[in-house]
């Protein structure tokens, strides 16, 4: 039957393990389910990454944020500089599955698996995450938007490793992540959005819109971001927003929705992360997560 | 290819061969013969499965059995000291909180989780702390009820 | 408030819960266990051309595997007997069993199950509800004119079953009416989703066979092994572990026969553990899919003239206990209400789908959903507020049911008000909010049921009792009843149950009647050994048996201090001589009379003994771009008779209420267009999260029945999860301005309601 494991303490044995045809496993939770399920086998060798202490934790640069791939969800969601900065990555992080997933969960394996629906990865977008791999034979940073290949596929070669993500500062920005929740708790996306904006004054001036679940990857949408850009920010140019982030998305129907009403949700996500971007731009409190704080937000 | 790994348990070291495709819970409650830990799911999703590894809640189920070689394991077998249950077990008793008991390890534990980590938890803390574990019986009135009581008597302990 | 014996009842099996050392079937492993695992259908209509299991059986490991051919040939069901243990020639659903392995490993058995060739010619199936009730509709059963059924069961092709509700005349009530209103409603099925899914572990020692299950009803299970297996009840053993909670789904005769035979056939005992998806896929027991059309006349002053309701219901490929609640559907179709004239019919319908059965108070809330929502049609039209509805209509004290039973003290209209006070019935709500107000009954169950307690040689106490826990704490709750008879506290009883070889008959966690029969019986034989205590005592004081008392564990004279003798003493007197033992069963109380001359199609649920009744309020905010609805808070106000153990009744209202809430809002049975659950899992299969249920005020109202259980208490198990939907329907469209009448009213249907709708109620 075969099956190797190995569990190494420092990153260059993960890597020549990778090297070897080892598959990562950080918190194993999408890896052992899907094995469950019939999805895949598992496969014939893992590389466990949970006990290589380089790999997490998050660290203020200057000017940015390096965050280990196996950072959990739980400990971005709780970190001070990315509730206040980077706002929209606390309010993804902090919806992710239950409470002990978001223990186990890793930012790294979450990028790996490139879900289309995953809850981290527009607002990584929207703020020009840069993700360092690795392999034997040296590293590259592949830009967040460079990633995603399709559903369940990205650009990172078999024998790398996601090692990090790194983040620059934006300054003065506020940014939202919304996501349509049918439950309060244990909820998947099926429909999210991001926002992040820089107003100068009252005028948005730098805009980034990302859609999540409405398409084969998470991707941002720039018609929806001109649009905004020059305007106040108000309910008519984010519901503007929402509608054009609406017509540029490619839904699907599944169990868990028809493609009409994700479409129609798209535009209500897109004008309620930008409402909570604008507002925390001002200033304003939203708490964290935004999808809560703006239930039935008009 | 089988591995020979030492799995801590409550306190108690026990000496495995695991394959790598084996969860904790099959370890747990196969060659461990600790089935306080349940089955409800295959996928994350009902929480009867919980344990604590090194302090923190996690779906047994989805979790390798290998990855946990070497950590302190917490099942519902280990919260009670000898035969006096632990305070969260007699508030869930005395609070209407077990019904058909199916859930309840799971919930045990994601209390016991949530309660170290917030000793202090407000209602709605304790309704997001306990989100992962499914109840069908009780409508959880008596389980957040019972974890409000086991904060107040576990901070009156200190 | 209510009768109180117990303020809190901490239960027998609690510590074994709380610690994990509690057994649940799945846990359990005897010497020699093999795994076994079942190969289904998994297409929905389809003929055997070919079955052969060679590939499979030549995997290493795999001990046994068994289909239709190795079992004796009996159909069997409830009231048509329409079915057998494997398929035989045709399967009729996806989840229909064609064989089962037995093997070394569950893996084993998985592997070895799918490697069975099985060659299906398909079949054209039948899974929209009113396509199959067309006459050149395909039949799920060609020979079902062949099946033997219930000479009561009125049935025409994929008609299972038609039963009809006829009062006055409906025709004239309609022409005589100032308004005549009339609408459609539609729901899925929904699942009872336990979070235990089964196990059966079967083994066999000579010619007798003991069974581990997880079952709500060992007794039937029981018979049920008799009758498909061909053998005396007295060689069946069924014992349940800890049950992992049952809701319905784990009533009738669930997997036991197969289990057994494979057991047999290998030689060895065999252990079952259902997937999650299993248990979604596999049990006879779904919610069953309705359509419900409801037409209702009433007079300028509101009061109700005429109701003429039609349902149509699904019954999926094959009957257990489904053309009964199609009659109970029925009688809910008229709902607690004054109706001089009625006309209801309710079809029970083939389709290839998923079988229906029992979940917990099966018809009981789809139907409420409907009605309630008619009424408040009715109530708008009128220009009535909708809790002056109800107070004008609803039932009281010597008014007649729908089939002219005639209603003893009742609280109906208590719980309406009681709730609509609760909940702050008129108040301002913030834009978006709103209250909405649901009303309904629901019978207890009146049967057989035995009990043996008997007090050991120290004094305390056993109750022996083959009634079944399914987490209810109805089972936990019967030393409350035995101790008030002997003076006793209820913590010196411990109770053995759910073991058809240890105690007598009960009709299982099932009708919400444990209590209510088992109650009964508990009582008598806690009486007989009252009897013997006071025949003891008396000798022992040289008293008057008259004049004695049993309290706080003594025997004494009435007033007296001096004169008195222990329960411990005399048991231990007892113990060397005429032990102290007794038993019990009690008679049932009487169904009501009732006048049934124009009905079809009945089955024992025309009658609706010792009523219960009541009302949920519940205060929702809709969020009217997404159609995401939550539940801010219920109020549910129940008439039970009386309540006897407060924590455990109190528990079965949140439960029903947590319960109510996902089949109102999040839990429904997506079937693909061949009729195939598409959501079998928990991430697409939506249950109410501890976040998701809001705060519950609970009221009970005080009317013990004189033909009801111990006290005059009725059942309480089911009808919480009763009128919960119907609740926040009708709270949806009084905060959102749209009716939903589709079931479950998830967040895209109150969206397509609310973009559809311009004014409409």
């Amino acid at each position: 039957m075969g099956g190797r494991f190995t569990s190494p303490t420092a990153l260059a044995d993960a890597l020549a393990a990778t090297a070897a045809g080892h598959r990562p496993v950080a918190g194993g939770t999408d890896l052992v389910v899907g094995t469950r399920q019939g999805k895949w086998s598992l496969p014939e060798d893992l590389v466990a990454l949970d006990r290589i202490e380089e790999l997490r934790g998050i660290e203020e640069t200057s000017g940015g944020l390096r965050i280990g791939a196996t950072t959990s969800h739980a400990d971005l969601a709780g970190h001070p500089a990315i509730r206040k900065r980077w706002t929209a990555i606390a309010d993804a992080a902090s919806i992710v599955g239950s409470p002990a997933t978001r223990h186990i969960g890793t930012l790294g394996g979450n990028l790996a698996n490139a879900s289309p629906a995953a809850e981290t990865s527009g607002p990584l977008l929207c703020f020009d995450a840069q993700v360092e791999v690795r392999s034997t034979a040296g590293s590259r940073r592949i830009a967040l938007a460079d990633l995603f290949n399709g559903p369940g596929r990205t650009t990172v070669r078999s024998d790398e490793l996601i090692v990090a993500v790194e983040l620059s500062e934006l300054a003065g920005v506020g940014s939202s992540y919304v996501r349509l929740e049918f439950r309060r708790q244990m909820e998947i996306a099926v429909v999210g959005a991001t926002a992040v904006v820089s107003l100068d004054g009252a005028i948005v001036i730098d805009a980034r819109i990302a859609i999540t679940a409405l398409a084969p990857t998470v991707r941002r949408v720039a018609v929806a971001e001109f649009a905004l850009v020059g305007t106040d920010g108000g309910p008519d140019a984010a519901a503007e927003a929402g509608r054009l982030a609406a017509e540029a998305a490619t839904p699907i129907s599944d169990v868990r929705a028809s493609l009409e009403y994700r479409r129609a949700m798209a535009a209500v996500v897109v004008r309620r992360a930008v409402t909570g971007a604008i507002a925390r731009a001002r200033g304003e409190t939203i708490p964290i997560p935004a999808s809560a704080s703006l239930f039935g937000a008009r | 290819m089988r591995y020979l790994v030492t799995l801590q348990v409550n306190r108690t070291s026990y000496p495995v061969e695991l394959e790598v495709g084996r969860t904790l819970l099959s370890v747990l409650r196969g060659e461990l013969g600790l089935t306080g830990s349940k089955e409800g799911c295959d996928d994350s999703e009902c929480g009867a499965c919980m344990v604590l590894i090194d302090g923190r809640p996690v779906n047994s189920c989805s979790y390798l059995a290998l990855q946990a070689a070497g950590r302190q394991i917490t099942t519902v077998e280990g919260l009670a000291s000898g035969t006096k249950l632990h305070p969260l077990q007699q508030a869930f008793l005395e609070h209407g909180a077990v019904q058909c008991g199916f859930c309840t390890p799971g919930m045990l534990i994601s209390a016991t989780a949530l309660l170290a980590a917030n000793p202090d938890p407000t209602e709605d803390e304790i309704r997001a702390g306990l989100s992962g574990n499914l109840c069908r019986c009780t409508g959880y009135v008596g389980i957040v009820a019972a974890v409000r009581s086991a904060a107040a008597e576990l901070a009156n302990a200190d | 408030m209510t009768a109180t014996l117990a303020p809190t009842l901490i239960r027998q099996d609690g510590r074994d819960k709380v610690t994990g050392s509690g057994r649940y079937a799945a846990d359990l492993t005897v010497t020699g266990m093999l795994h076994g695992a079942f190969r289904v259908a998994e297409v929905p209509h389809a003929r055997i051309r070919r079955l052969d299991t060679t590939a499979a059986r030549a995997l290493p490991g795999v001990y046994a595997i068994i289909t239709a051919a190795d079992v004796p040939e009996v159909r069997y069901g409830a009231f048509l007997k329409d079915r057998t243990i494997f398929a035989r020639d045709v399967v009729r659903w996806e989840g229909e069993l064609i064989a089962a392995v037995a093997a070394a490993t569950p893996e084993i058995a998985a592997q070895a199950a799918a490697l069975i060739e099985v060659d299906l010619e398909p079949l054209l199936a039948v899974t929209d509800l009113e396509t199959a009730t067309r006459p050149d509709a395909p039949l799920v059963h060609a020979e079902w004119a062949t099946y033997e059924a219930d000479e009561n069961l009125v049935r025409d092709g994929n008609l299972a079953s038609r039963s009809t509700i006829v009062k006055g005349d409906a025709d004239g009530g309609m022409a005589d009416a100032y308004i005549v209103v009339k609408d459609r409603y539609v729901a899925d099925g929904s699942h009872a989703v336990p979070i235990e899914p089964r196990a059966i572990l079967a083994e066999w020692q000579g010619d007798h066979v003991t069974i581990w299950s997880s079952t709500q009803v060992p007794f039937a299970a029981r018979s049920g092994v008799a009758e498909t297996l061909g053998m005396p009840q007295n060689q069946v053993r069924v014992i349940v572990p800890h049950l992992g909670g049952g809701f319905g789904a784990k009533c009738e005769l669930g997997f036991e026969p197969q289990v057994a035979a494979l057991a047999q056939t290998a030689g060895r005992p065999v252990k079952v553990v259902f997937s999650r998806r299993e248990e979604f896929l596999l049990p006879d027991h779904r919610r069953e899919r309705m359509i419900l059309e409801l037409e209702t006349g009433v007079r300028r002053d509101g009061t109700i003239v005429a109701r003429r309701a039609h349902l149509i219901i699904d019954n999926g490929a094959y009957s257990m206990d489904e053309p009964f609640l199609g009659q109970m559907a029925a009688m809910f179709a008229v709902g607690p209400y004054r109706i001089p004239n009625v006309d209801v019919s309710a079809d029970v319908v083939y389709t290839n789908t998923q079988p229906s059965g029992s979940v917990r108070a099966p018809t009981g809330p789809t139907t409420c959903w409907a009605l309630e929502q008619h009424h408040d049609v009715v109530a708008e039209r009128l220009g009535l507020d909708p809790v002056e509805f109800r107070r004008r209509n609803l039932v009281h004290e010597g008014d007649t049911g729908p089939t002219g039973q005639v209603f003893e003290r009742i609280g109906a209209l208590e719980t309406l008000e009681h709730a609509a006070a609760a909940i702050g019935w008129g108040r301002p709500l913030p834009d978006g909010e709103a209250i909405g107000i649901a009303t309904g009954w629901w019978p207890s169950f009146p049967g057989a049921s035995g009990a043996n307690v008997t007090i050991n040689a120290d004094g305390s106490g056993t109750i022996v009792t083959g009634a079944q826990e399914c987490g209810t704490g109805a089972v936990m709750a019967l030393p409350i009843l035995a101790a008030e008879v002997l003076g006793m506290r209820p913590d010196e009883f411990r109770i053995l149950y759910q073991d058809t070889d240890a105690g007598p008959y009960d009709g299982g966690a099932s009708g919400s009647q444990t209590t209510f029969n088992n109650g009964r019986a508990v009582i008598a034989a806690a009486t007989e050994v009252r009897e013997q205590l006071l025949d003891l005592a008396a000798d022992l004081l040289e008293a008057n048996r008259a004049d004695l008392e049993l309290i706080d564990g003594m025997a004494r004279v009435k007033g007296s201090q001096t004169s008195s003798v222990s329960i411990a003493d005399l048991a231990s007197q007892a113990a060397g001589a005429g032990l102290l033992l007794g038993r019990g069963s009690g008679e049932p109380p009487p169904t009501p009379a009732v006048e049934t001359a124009n009905c079809v199609g009945r089955l024992g649920a025309e009658s609706f003994a010792a009523p219960t009744f009541f009302t949920h309020a519940a205060h929702v905010k809709v969020d009217r771009d997404t159609g995401v609805v939550r539940v801010l808070e219920i109020a549910a106000s129940h008439e039970s008779g009386v309540v006897i153990n407060p924590i455990g009744a109190t528990g079965q209202i949140y439960g029903g209420v947590a319960m109510g809430i996902g089949q109102a809002l999040s839990e429904g049975v997506l079937l693909s267009e061949d009729g195939r659950q598409r959501n079998p899992y928990l991430l697409d299969y939506k249950l109410q999260t501890v976040a998701d249920v809001p705060p519950i005020h609970v009221d009970f109202v005080d009317a013990p029945s004189p033909t009801g259980g111990p006290k005059g208490l009725k059942g309480i198990a089911e009808p919480p999860c009763v009128p919960t939907p119907g609740a926040i329907a009708n709270a949806i469209v009084r905060a959102a301005g749209s009716r939903v009448r589709e079931l479950p009213m998830t967040p895209e249907r109150v969206w397509r309601a609310l973009a559809s709708t311009n004014g409409e109620n």
